[in-house]
């Protein structure tokens, strides 16, 4: 009741909203931490929650990364192997989701440096496109052309463009994680961006 | 840039912003993966390691042979101020990130050298002794520096690989006093730069 006499009618506009989506936020990262806890303990069960919520993003980054459906499928198992012993050194500096990710893309490289070393120097990347497999993207024409043209890009540059472009990196932490100069990474995108702005035109599927 | 291709451009940004984070694997991983997790605690030796410290250890452990057979009783240099008791105590335990070694026979060969080194280090002269241990904390250093960079991002290619060098450089090091200390003496010098790695 306000000093009026009116009684308050209930507040749910856009900053009740807002409150609401903070609150949940934060009940989710609570909920997080203490999966994350249990399984530092050894908890198989709370670890496998943590595989429900986060396997849709990192195999979504590895499909990107790597272009092919298989090798995919290996360095999203091997993320979640790796993080699951490394889980004790895990400080919380980072979200979860975050140190995962980073994981991942680890995994990926590791995955490609394996791959050159057992094929040879002069193998390229690219040769994986032929063991491709429509990623389940949802039935959006458009978006399905994007993907296909994003896994038709050279490796190099399909991958700044994954992390930089799609993901949100910085230059400098994907160079870093790629182990590339920051100058390269830069022009890495420029290059996909052109690649793939050429490849887009030629199919006219950019909305 | 012209108009038209300021539009495309925006449109592929616009494009790639639309396209959702997550995409589903075709099938459940999780089985494959809880098969292979190992109960907590335990350390998983990395696989990929073996062949490149193999090539080390066929170095380290001929050396420790020619050593023993052709000299097996070198006289200790004389007149030299006695070497730091915890010469060894700086060997922390060879890791490979958290959770993780380089492998059991890496360990014991390790090991080994680390217990004779005490004892090879007497016989060193001082500048090389002094040489040698400054070397030695510096790789200790690097790798503790490296291991502590792999628990905040695991698995990362480069820094295992730089760990990786890290150990080597140790173990040819520690290969390195054997040949100076116990060898045939032609090593035996007062010239700590051929202890440079």
């Amino acid at each position: 009741m306000t000093r009026t006499g009116v009684v308050a009618a209930p507040r749910c506009g856009l900053a009740d909203q807002e409150a609401g989506s903070e609150f949940e936020r934060a009940r989710r990262l609570a909920e997080e931490r203490a999966l994350v806890e249990s399984a530092r303990q050894g908890s198989r069960a709370a670890f496998e929650s943590l595989y429900r919520n986060h396997v849709g993003k990192v195999y979504g980054l590895c499909l990107r990364m790597t272009a092919n459906v298989a090798t995919a499928e290996d360095c999203t198992q091997e993320a979640f192997i790796q993080a699951w012993r490394s889980l004790p050194g895990f400080e919380n500096r980072s979200a979860f989701g975050t140190w995962l990710h980073r994981i991942a893309v680890n995994a990926v490289l590791a995955q490609g440096r394996r791959r050159r070393e057992r094929l040879g120097a002069d193998a390229s990347v690219e040769d994986e496109a032929a063991g491709l497999a429509d990623p389940a993207v949802g039935d959006d024409g458009a978006m399905l052309d994007l993907e296909q043209a994003i896994r038709r890009l050279p490796a190099g540059a399909r991958q700044v463009l994954v992390l930089v472009g799609l993901y949100g990196h910085s230059h400098e932490d994907a160079a870093a994680m790629l182990g590339i100069a920051v100058g390269t990474c830069k022009s890495q995108l420029h290059r996909a961006r052109q690649l793939l702005g050429e490849q887009l035109a030629a199919q006219e599927v950019v909305p | 840039m012209t108009t038209e291709r300021k539009d495309t451009a925006a449109n592929l940004d616009e494009a790639l912003e639309r396209l959702p984070p997550t995409i589903a694997p075709g099938r459940d991983l999780w089985p494959q993966i809880d098969a292979r997790l190992e109960p907590r605690g335990a350390r998983h030796p990395r696989r990929w390691f073996w062949p490149a410290a193999a090539a080390v250890l066929l170095v380290v452990g001929s050396s420790l042979i020619t050593a023993r057979l052709l000299q097996p009783e070198a006289p200790t240099v004389a007149s030299q101020p006695a070497p730091s008791p915890d010469a060894g105590a700086a060997f922390a335990a060879a890791a490979f990130g958290p959770g993780q070694t380089v492998g059991p026979t890496y360990d014991a060969a390790r090991e080994e050298l680390v217990r004779s080194l005490s004892a090879r280090l007497e016989r060193l002269p001082p500048d090389a002794r002094r040489q040698l241990e400054k070397n030695l904390a510096e790789l200790h250093r690097a790798s503790a520096e490296i291991n502590a960079a792999l628990e905040l991002s695991p698995g990362d290619p480069l820094l295992e690989e730089l760990l990786l060098n890290a150990y080597q450089d140790e173990l040819a090091v520690l290969a390195n006093v054997n040949q100076l200390a116990g060898g045939n003496g032609a090593g035996a010098t007062n010239d700590p730069t051929r202890m440079q790695l």
